[in-house]
């Protein structure tokens, strides 16, 4: 009889097959992501019947902790941060699966130890030798573990077993880091075990993005040149550097957001159909995105580029203190909490449509969104009546009130002809109703199932960076570009005559 | 027959969409009409007017829907046709209402006849219409109504003559140019349990398990009888196994035997538990007294036994309805297991 390598009761269930049992081993798991994320995340997975029948979650950390001390932190984190309330027997059933692993970074004996542990799980518990490991600690600490996981053996797996690394951003601070992290990540796991993490990328909406443009005729055969004058992409924060001064002061707007989540943005909004749905097939084309931006660099980079940061100003209200008068922030600090760009694609679909994209900290409302605004109409047969017509705009909001809109013009009822924009408005709030899952419910689903889509691949994370680089070594040859905003403004004037140029304005969220 | 419950606000048939505008004309900016269906509700039981309100009002807080209630009695003296408007609204923040409308049709005695057009009449265009159908189906079917319909919600376990009722079924899904979704809600109930069953052979060491079944055992409430045999047919259809002639007992596609029995519990929900044996593995399913959690539990040579603790839904009519109305696409192997519970109907 042949071996059956598919669960034929999975048929038309709609959900995934649930991951193979595995054990997860969470490197910095006393930090706040862990707390805040990763286990409210797992355990609203186990709410929602998607995790593997045998799993172990083990925490890995320098501290002095017990089991059962790091369980209690955990259940106090997870009914304060969970998406969904937490049922204290599920929790009991789950929080059973969490332990402790006391061990300095560099120690190989923490390794060895750790490595006898997962075995005697395995035994115990039905694991089966899968391996999930989770590097949230700081990123200098990258290198020791990953160097202790290859010297260990614990990266490589066993005959039938698999054995996985997810590597959460920063993925380096430039080309060369990032190449060095690559490379020594790659020294313990090869690509195909690789994971690294950007979490825009499990938000519905960015996976919307895709549906949007390929399930939908109406809008991918205008998803050109020819139709398309310009596209905004904006991530707008109130907060300001809040406890992340130290990462912040040297890290900055641009490599903070624009490296990573907003070029993967980019990359979905401007990238061709792929040849499937694969992980390959998407990823192949976002670089090809990546490697048809126009290089900045040299002087084109303050033609095309706006950095400032943020001055003095008001919050909802209240006074807030200017980035240089922050803790831990360097008072004479050069680093841009702002920063627009004017992106062009090189490719033959998006000749001549700028991607305007910003970022920024102390604005004065949160959100993130992707708005393809139209070209005009041919000012023929309303210029007599002298009406402006706007253009039609299509805006993908990516986080809050996750939805799409489309603004178009409508006659206004009565004798005269008066035009005026509408919005068709569509909330995924209002019309799904449910609450959908955290973006790391789903990222962490899928690095379990083995599935990198929602991941970056190597390639794509050096080519962002590529593009970055040229345009931070263009900034080192002066300092008097550095523009300032009053915390509670949409920005610096800059930014405002950068888009200007093309005739436009930055939309108002 | 008289409805002591009043569903809004009584208007002539003729006027329904005039008064509907007045009353989103009144309500000013605060409040958004919304509807991604039609949602037409056919009843033959005036005492649920109440409930039915209570639940459209729930569905649309989650489903934004244009609903139509229609309460008939074809078996009514007089010819009575009567209407109601009403709107559901729910905050949506910032001081925003959601709302949608719901229209309640009153049709006794030869108005019960006027059903299509009322229907048809009442639509929001360009939107899908999914008919929840609370009464037994009638014979012969209105062509021309179910011609309409995208998907037809109706639930096997308050059927008195399930053999009868599932072959009209057969029949519904069987028309030719049929486009028509068939959504029982005693199979979306079931879907949990169908996810939990598949889930335990997900892993690896169970798959090589499912060939080498050898006795389905399902234990049910009475009132659960019809969801033991879908359970049933679904394994059937998925394992390919067929029915032998004794009625009792499984052949799969190897010739092996496997034994089926439906055991009668007394709990509350529609299964109270499913278990496989293969051999020297088993695996079960079942829910825990207090019906909260499902209990699985695998049993497998050469590996720890696992136990696995996760929520069940309770299955209530709203979570239910709901989670049928969020699905999109055809309940492929409802259809496909029909034949198999059509003979186990039968026995």
């Amino acid at each position: 009889m042949p071996t059956q390598t598919q669960n034929p009761l999975r048929e038309g269930l709609t959900a995934r097959a649930m991951p193979d049992p595995c054990s997860l081993v969470i490197f910095g798991a006393t930090g706040d992501l862990t707390h805040r994320k990763l286990v409210p995340a797992l355990y609203n997975l186990a709410a929602d019947g998607a995790l593997p029948p045998a799993i172990n979650v083990l925490g890995f950390a320098r501290r002095d902790k017990t089991d059962e001390a790091f369980r209690q932190e955990l259940e106090e984190a997870s009914r304060k941060f969970s998406r969904q309330s937490i049922n204290d027997e599920l929790w009991a059933s789950f929080g059973a699966n969490i332990g402790y692993h006391r061990s300095e970074f560099d120690n190989a004996a923490g390794y060895a130890s750790l490595a006898k542990r997962l075995d005697e799980l395995d035994a115990t518990r039905g694991t089966r030798g899968n391996r999930l490991f989770y590097l949230a600690a700081a990123p200098d600490q990258f290198e020791v573990i990953l160097d202790n996981l290859r010297a260990s053996g614990l990266s490589t797996p066993k005959e039938g077993t698999w054995s996985r690394v997810i590597v959460e951003k920063p993925f380096g601070t430039d080309l060369p880091s990032a190449r060095k992290l690559n490379d020594l990540v790659q020294h313990a796991f090869d690509e195909s075990q690789t994971y690294r993490i950007d979490h825009y990328l499990g938000k519905e909406t960015a996976q919307n993005i895709m549906v949007l443009r390929f399930a939908n005729a109406l809008f991918e055969a205008m998803w050109n040149a020819r139709y398309i004058d310009h596209i905004q992409i904006t991530a707008s924060e109130p907060l300001g550097v809040e406890g992340r001064a130290g990462y912040y002061d040297k890290s900055g707007a641009l490599r903070d957001m624009v490296q990573n989540h907003l070029l993967q943005l980019l990359c979905l909004t401007a990238m061709e159909p792929p040849a499937g749905l694969d992980a390959d097939s998407i990823r192949d084309e976002k670089v090809k995105v990546l490697r048809s931006l126009r290089p900045l660099a040299g002087d084109d980079v303050f033609k095309h580029v706006v950095r400032a940061q943020y001055g003095a100003g008001a919050i909802d209200g209240k006074r807030v203190a200017a980035y240089r008068d922050e803790l831990n922030v360097n008072p004479e600090s050069e680093t841009e909490t702002y920063v627009a760009l004017e992106v062009n694609v090189d490719n033959w679909r998006w000749a001549g449509v700028p991607f305007f994209v910003r970022v920024g900290k102390r604005l004065p409302k949160g959100g993130t969104e992707i708005a393809v605004h139209f070209k005009s109409v041919p000012p023929v047969l309303f210029r007599a009546t002298g009406e402006t017509i706007d253009d039609n705009v299509l805006v993908i909001r990516i986080q809050p009130d996750e939805g799409i809109s489309l603004r178009m013009s409508a006659k206004m009822p009565g004798a005269s002809l008066r035009i005026e924009p509408v919005k068709m408005d569509f909330h995924y709030g209002t019309s799904f109703g449910k609450a959908t899952p955290e973006a790391y419910e789903r990222l962490l689903l899928d690095a379990m199932s083995g599935d990198p889509t929602l991941f970056a691949r190597r390639d794509e994370v050096e080519e962002a960076w590529k593009f970055v680089d040229s345009i931070h070594a263009a900034w080192k040859t002066r300092n008097d570009d550095l523009a300032f905003y009053s915390s509670g403004t949409w920005g610096p004037s800059q930014a405002d005559d950068l888009i200007k140029r093309h005739g436009a304005t930055w939309r108002r969220l | 027959m008289e409805t002591a419950f009043e569903p809004g606000l009584p208007v002539e048939i003729g006027r329904i969409e005039k008064e509907l505008g007045k009353l989103w004309e009144s309500s000013g900016d605060t409040k958004t009409r919304a509807s991604l269906i039609n949602l037409v509700v056919y009843t033959e039981d005036p005492g649920s007017t109440s409930a039915d309100t209570a639940l459209i009002s729930a569905i649309a807080g989650k489903h934004a829907c244009r609903a139509i209630l229609i309460i008939a009695n074809p078996r009514a003296k007089e010819s009575v046709a009567k209407a109601w408007i009403n709107a559901h609204c729910h905050m949506a923040g910032k001081g925003r209402q959601i709302c949608s409308e719901q229209i309640t049709f009153r049709l006794d005695g030869d108005s019960a006849a006027a059903l299509p057009n009322i229907v048809f009449s009442h639509l929001d265009s360009d939107l899908p219409l999914c008919l929840w159908w609370k009464h037994d189906f009638p014979e012969p079917l209105d062509e021309k109504l179910w011609g309409w319909v995208d998907r037809v919600i109706y639930d096997s376990a308050s059927w008195k003559n399930p053999a009868h009722q599932f072959a009209l079924v057969r029949h519904i899904s069987s028309r030719e140019g049929n486009g028509i979704v068939l959504c029982d809600l005693n199979w979306t109930r079931l879907f949990p349990w169908r996810y939990a069953l598949a889930g335990m052979f997900d892993h690896s060491a169970a798959l090589p398990c499912l060939p080498e079944i050898g006795k389905l055992s399902i234990a049910a409430p009475p009132s659960g009888r019809t969801a033991a045999l879908l359970i049933a047919g679904w394994f059937a259809n998925r394992l390919n196994w067929q029915l032998a002639s004794d009625g009792r007992s499984f052949t799969s596609a190897q010739g092996r035997r496997i034994a089926f029995e439906i055991e009668s519990g007394a709990g509350a929900g529609i299964l109270e538990s499913v278990r496989l044996e293969c051999g020297k593995a088993s695996f079960e399913l079942k829910l825990t007294e207090d019906a909260e959690f499902f209990e699985s539990t695998m049993r497998i040579p050469g590996i720890p036994e696992a136990h696995q603790l996760s929520p069940a839904p309770q299955g209530r009519l709203e979570e239910t309805l709901l989670r049928e109305l969020s699905r999109a696409g055809r309940h492929a192997l409802y259809t496909k297991s029909l034949d198999t519970v059509l003979q186990l109907v039968a026995r």
